[in-house]
């Protein structure tokens, strides 16, 4: 099967051609190779490839997964092209900017509330975590649509604070 | 000794302290305030205590209330740690007056080295170099005078302060007064003290420092410096011992050691402690100030020279005589000291608590790491994100750093991020290397740092983990459930492939 990857915001295709163990696979257009993979944990991949041993971490993320092998960090998307993708229609609606939170955390201020005019620049929502204040702005001016944020509740990374038009 | 020891602190020190204590048969009081009820230190100590809710406040930092448990659990001692109560002499003082005995220094001394400007004067009468500075709060006025007589640049200081809070950078006196308004109500707002010292600025400066030893009877020795230049936003991120320049220059560390101890003496000090020092790029160094306490970065200190300062500071708490003379200290090989933290150095560092999904510890020749993790844990959101010190010790500086490189490669922290793969990237930079080291270091290196190139094979590698990790069965995509079974995976596979 193929699918598309973004690899740190590079466009790459993967196409698996045979399951793992004896994994055979081709990489956009070079030739197609074997790897010997084995799921050693949940998230860790052992993986034999060209002669060498790759530890390959992974994890999913609100955008994806983020991938270590040997301290080299990437985020990668993986998509099927056949597929209808909510980020590329998101994209396309264009219009609407949604404020998310950069990190895990507890939000302490909502400063807006729908139907508000902002300006750019101006905080919309202050999270903290870890002793560490985030004040979260709009990108530019208009008018509050929804904010989802309540103060004094948890939020994880990538979760939707607010979003204007 | 102590009958039982009460630790009045939480996370990775909490664990170092419960870890003497045991080794010393002395039964450990862990406390906890509610985020933390199942943090290791809690799971390792002999008895444990609530304190109350999460914010600092209304748990780690209730005097009455920890005062108060440690009489109940008949604890006869209480361990401060770093942080929280470590340096406050009223906490000490109230210790004390309950019969407590509070392991480290006295009331007196903390006063003494606390407030910096008292800490400044007291270095001054005990013959140590300072920096050209104020001894005392200035207001617009001196600080005019001041960089009259002494030029620019200088550093806005908070008297209260520590960790960078009110500190200010001026280059020319067109923006003196913006920087001191701004310094001053940021130290009003961090210490509730708006009062701000100036001293000059000096340029690309190393920061070392000595540790410090004294018992209750007169004897104090040093232990050699360690160099902690490699700071971020005056937060340190790497330390080492021995520094560099010290080991090139083999006299300077008699002479730093022997300014430490007289400025130590003034204060009247005992228990470990260490002074801070910063030295210029022609090897003067300057008082910087003195922290009573025990340091975050003592392992560093204790690989090289073979010493438990965290046992050291018990005995010398229960009365006990240093068990050595200077003479008796030698140091030996090299140790290096990587500062691990729940944040994301690709995302601003912003700060990244969570629970712990995958854990994967580096072991093996010359390893040590304290930390608080374990499989499971959720990094609570209330506290600093240090999860970790990971120190190494080889028999050379090159030797230690290649060894941490080994290490930090072993190491995999999942479901949060870390600032594991930034350390591979500064080990690896020629001028830490060639140990070209100042506090300014990662703000250049965070500029020229190259790009993380990685061959061929490893994106291949990843990209072909990321596609089997996208197409694997449902079943298999719960966080908690056990390692899938390989026909499981594989079917898996079959069905991905099938649609």
């Amino acid at each position: 099967m193929k699918l598309l990857l973004t690899i740190d915001g590079r466009s790459e295709s993967i196409d698996l051609i045979s399951p793992a163990p004896g994994c055979r696979f081709q990489l956009g257009d070079a030739a197609p190779r074997e790897a010997n993979v084995k799921v050693a944990e949940p998230g860790v991949y052992t993986i034999l490839l060209d002669g060498r041993s790759y530890d390959v971490f992974v994890e999913d993320a609100p955008s994806g997964m983020v991938v270590s092998v040997e301290g080299h960090r990437f985020e990668i998307e993986a998509r099927d092209p056949r597929r209808w993708s909510r980020k590329a229609a998101a994209a396309g609606m264009g219009a609407v900017q949604s404020i998310v939170s950069p990190m895990p955390g507890k939000v302490i201020r909502v400063l807006a509330a729908p139907g508000d005019q902002v300006a750019a620049g101006q905080d919309i929502v202050i999270v903290e975590a870890m002793k560490m204040q985030n004040e979260l702005k709009a990108a530019r001016a208009g008018k509050v649509l929804t904010v989802p944020a309540r103060e004094g509740h948890t939020v994880s990374a990538g979760e939707l604070l607010a979003t204007l038009e | 000794m102590f009958r039982k020891v009460l630790i009045a602190n939480r996370g990775e020190i909490a664990v170092r302290v419960v870890r003497a204590l045991r080794e010393m048969e002395i039964p450990s009081v862990a406390v906890y305030s509610d985020p933390d009820r199942t943090s290791l230190h809690v799971r390792m100590a002999d008895e444990a205590e609530r304190l109350g809710p999460g914010p600092s406040a209304e748990s780690y930092l209730l005097m009455d209330r920890l005062i108060d448990i440690a009489r109940r659990r008949g604890a006869d001692a209480i361990h401060p740690g770093y942080g929280f109560l470590s340096e406050n002499a009223d906490f000490a003082a109230a210790c004390e007056a309950a019969g407590i005995t509070f392991i480290g220094p006295s009331p007196a001394s903390i006063r003494a080295m606390g407030a910096k400007t008292a800490a400044r004067q007291t270095a001054v009468a005990a013959g140590a170099p300072v920096i050209p500075g104020t001894d005392e709060p200035v207001t617009l006025e001196t600080l005019r005078a001041f960089t009259a007589a002494h030029g620019f640049p200088v550093l806005l200081k908070a008297v209260a302060g520590g960790g960078g809070k009110g500190m200010r950078r001026v280059d020319r006196e067109a923006d003196l007064e913006a920087a001191f308004l701004d310094a001053s109500s940021e130290a009003g707002r961090a210490f509730s003290s708006p009062e701000v010292y100036v001293e000059r600025l000096i340029e690309r400066a190393r920061h070392i420092e000595i540790q410090l030893l004294g018992d209750r009877h007169g004897n104090m020795v040093h232990l050699g410096e360690r160099e902690c230049s490699i700071q971020r936003r005056h937060q340190k991120v790497i330390e080492e011992c021995p520094s560099p320049l010290v080991a090139a220059h083999p006299e300077l560390r008699h002479e730093m050691g022997q300014a430490a101890i007289r400025a130590a003496r003034a204060a009247g000090y005992y228990n470990a402690g260490t002074v801070e020092f910063l030295v210029d790029s022609d090897r003067r160094f300057y008082f910087l100030e003195m922290n009573t306490r025990l340091q975050v970065e003592h392992p560093v200190t204790e690989l090289v020279t073979g010493l438990d300062l965290v046992r050291l500071q018990i005995e010398i708490a229960a009365g006990g005589r240093l068990p050595f003379t200077q003479d008796d200290i030698t140091w030996r090989g090299a140790a290096v000291e990587c500062r691990v933290y729940a944040e994301d150095p690709y995302n601003d560092f912003l700060p990244y608590p969570g629970r712990i999904t995958r854990l994967t510890r580096p072991s093996g020749p010359g390893i040590r790491l304290d930390g608080c993790v374990y499989l499971g844990w959720t990094v609570p959101m209330e506290y600093d994100p240090l999860l970790a010190k990971l120190a190494v010790w080889a028999d050379s500086r090159d030797h230690a750093v290649q060894r941490m490189l080994r290490a930090l490669r072993e190491y995999d922290v999942g479901g949060i991020r870390t600032n594991l793969a930034f350390f591979r990237q500064i080990l690896e930079d020629p001028e830490f290397l060639a140990a070209n080291l100042h506090t300014g270091f990662i703000e250049e290196f965070w500029k020229r740092r190259p790009p993380l190139e990685a061959d061929a094979g490893v994106v291949a590698a990843a990209a072909l983990a990321a596609a089997l990790h996208a197409t694997r069965a449902p079943s298999e995509a719960g966080s908690n459930g056990g390692a899938p079974s390989a026909s499981a995976w594989r079917d898996a596979g079959r069905e991905s492939l099938l649609r």
